[in-house]
């Protein structure tokens, strides 16, 4: 299916000392302070407001980029906000090696492609994943390529549940199709 | 082979024996949502429906921001209490209540053996009372109210077994932080996390949920402890509804098993800006700092109260600190004053907020400034999570933060004892 063929330029999360960041938490993701918004729209302009080095990146992303972060991204709080400012953005997906339960679950039940990724710093070290590199990814399958640099890479493919429910589209489409 | 308490409960749900890793969908016993409740009554208009199917089932304690603090709030409380006389929901706590988990714990909607899901993800609490309880977002409790029915991973299990007895000035707010400090702040991800053990029947109720509630700064999906006599006794004037004991079998096969020998943890404190940033409170003893705060749904009941009051009984607050008490709950805050602990308090120079989550969550009642920092009993320290985004958050026990009051630095509470 042409919807689970994902293509776009990868933003890598690093910290100043070019480590990738882990544990990102919702506040940093969505920070408190915006939680009173409700339209979505109004969301992306936040993401990552709270991210040291990266708080200028709902200027910096385009439609169709790819996120790729530390382990157990979206730690803490249950704000969807931490999902729908990155759908906002039109972010295509986000990779990381881990994510928090709740944060895979929204992410899961918004349709929002996250994907698990292992040995992340490998790939990192080894120049298979550099900032503004473009790849190309089959959410079902896992199978992956760098294209910038024409490397061949495998991430975790989507859980059934999860492979259904966005291929739905959401929960709630999702929903529809079980009646 | 046997099961788990997880995989057991949520089997009882599902109609059918279920293991770690299946996807099943099931029907919960009660589902809790707070002042995300009017998102959540968005997302449930956008579906078309007039009617959810089972207002008896839906539970709602405003708790984050109350009273409002400003219109926007305000609106939302509004259009959350017209949804409720709309829909004829039963179970609503305004803001007079307190804050969700205990709210929720106190009416016994947190039963032994239950499945219940919040969309707030310290509902993890309800563990303490043997019940299945996770998080989830407002989407799918919208999605709940609609069907009445929710997709859920049966969890893989962590075991943590506790022998040994705390040493004086330890509490339970200082075994989970050095569990989440020695394990990080990930190990439990989509797990369930079982206490048990010797050590972890002698906490108190308002111990387990200090334990369950964090279980979530773990990662984990839930908490659980065995349902006891402290639990009977405990539901005994309270439950409303029968409710069946359900608990791992003894060939039950975990992820992992941690043991802990709880006699060794000597006062531990959670520092910026990761809860798995922990050191002994002795590390850091000295540091100064701005504001202390007792109380959230980690630790904001009497028993938390009653140890921060023997502390601070006929003692000042250093001039350089404010010190912020928040009970829990209206019941907590009533036996709080007629234990005489409000007086205590009072007369110590705290200032006390009215029961409801205040500025844990960064809302109001107690922001921070640039560059300020808290000793809080709180869960999280996310950087800015409680105002100023270069602000800190010091996560310890009552005992430690009261102490930590009195001097205007960080101290080891146990030479107050």
């Amino acid at each position: 299916m042409e919807k689970d063929i994902r293509q776009g330029r990868i933003w890598v999360l690093l910290d100043k000392n070019g480590k990738i960041i882990e544990d990102i938490d919702t506040d940093q993701i969505y920070h408190n302070a915006h939680l009173h918004i409700t339209d979505i729209a109004e969301m992306g302009q936040f993401a990552l407001g709270n991210l040291e080095g990266w708080t200028d990146f709902p200027k910096k992303c385009q439609g169709g980029d790819i996120i790729i972060a530390g382990r157990n991204f979206g730690a803490g709080s249950s704000r969807q906000q931490a999902v729908d400012c990155f759908i906002a953005l039109k972010v295509n997906a986000l990779l990381a090696p881990s994510f928090s339960a709740i944060y895979f679950r929204n992410a899961v039940n918004s349709g929002f492609p996250v994907l698990g990724v292992r040995d992340l710093e490998s790939l990192i070290a080894g120049k298979k994943f550099v900032s503004g590199d473009v790849i190309r990814f089959d959410v079902k399958t896992g199978q992956a390529e760098n294209l910038s640099r024409g490397i061949p890479l495998k991430i975790e493919p989507m859980s059934s549940v999860q492979y259904e429910i966005f291929k739905a589209g959401d929960l709630f489409k999702y929903g529809k199709t079980l009646t | 082979m046997g099961q788990t308490f997880s995989e057991k409960a949520l089997g009882r749900k599902a109609g059918k024996r279920v293991r770690a890793g299946d996807v099943i969908t099931v029907a919960p016993d009660y589902y809790l949502s707070h002042d995300n409740s009017s998102a959540i009554i968005g997302e449930f208009r956008k579906l078309g429906l007039k009617k959810v199917v089972a207002p008896e089932k839906i539970v709602i304690v405003l708790d984050h921001i109350v009273p409002a603090a400003d219109e926007k709030y305000a609106q939302n409380h509004k259009t959350i209490r017209e949804f409720v006389a709309e829909q004829g929901i039963p179970n609503f706590f305004d803001i007079d209540a307190g804050v969700c988990h205990q709210v929720f714990s106190e009416a016994s909607f947190a039963l032994p053996g239950s499945v219940i899901m919040g969309s707030d993800s310290h509902t993890t609490t309800y563990g303490a009372f043997g019940a299945f309880s996770a998080g989830i977002g407002r989407t799918e409790m919208a999605s709940l109210w609609a069907t009445d029915e929710i997709w859920l991973r049966v969890p893989e299990t962590l075991r943590i077994e506790f022998s040994g007895r705390l040493s004086p000035g330890v509490y339970a707010k200082d075994v989970i932080l050095k569990i989440i400090g020695d394990n990080g702040a990930d190990r439990a991800n989509y797990e369930a996390v079982e206490f048990v053990g010797p050590a972890a029947r002698d906490f108190s109720l308002a111990s387990r949920m200090v334990l369950a509630n964090m279980a979530a700064e773990m990662g984990a999906k839930n908490g659980y402890f065995e349902a006891d006599d402290k639990t009977l006794e405990w539901l005994r004037a309270r439950a409303k509804a029968d409710y069946e004991i359900v608990m791992s079998d003894p060939d039950a096969t975990y992820e992992a098993v941690l043991k802990y020998d709880i006699s060794t943890i000597e006062p531990q404190i959670a520092c910026p800006h990761a809860v798995d940033n922990v050191k002994p409170v002795t590390a850091v003893d000295g540091k100064p700092f701005h504001q202390a705060l007792i109380g959230t749904c980690t630790n904001g009941r009497f028993e938390d109260l009653a140890i921060a009051a023997k502390i601070l009984k006929g003692k000042k607050i250093h001039p350089r600190v404010r010190a912020l008490i928040l009970p829990a709950s209206r019941e907590v805050y009533l036996e709080a004053l007629k234990k005489g602990l409000i007086e205590i308090f009072v007369e110590a120079r705290c200032v006390i907020v009215n029961p409801g989550c205040g500025p844990c969550l960064g809302a109001h009642e107690g922001i921070l400034a640039p560059g300020e920092v808290v000793v809080s009993t709180s869960n999280r320290n996310f950087k800015g999570r409680m105002g100023g985004r270069d602000s800190e958050i010091y996560l310890a026990s009552p005992a430690t933060v009261a102490a930590s009051a009195l001097e205007g630095k960080i101290t080891d509470p146990r030479k107050y004892l």
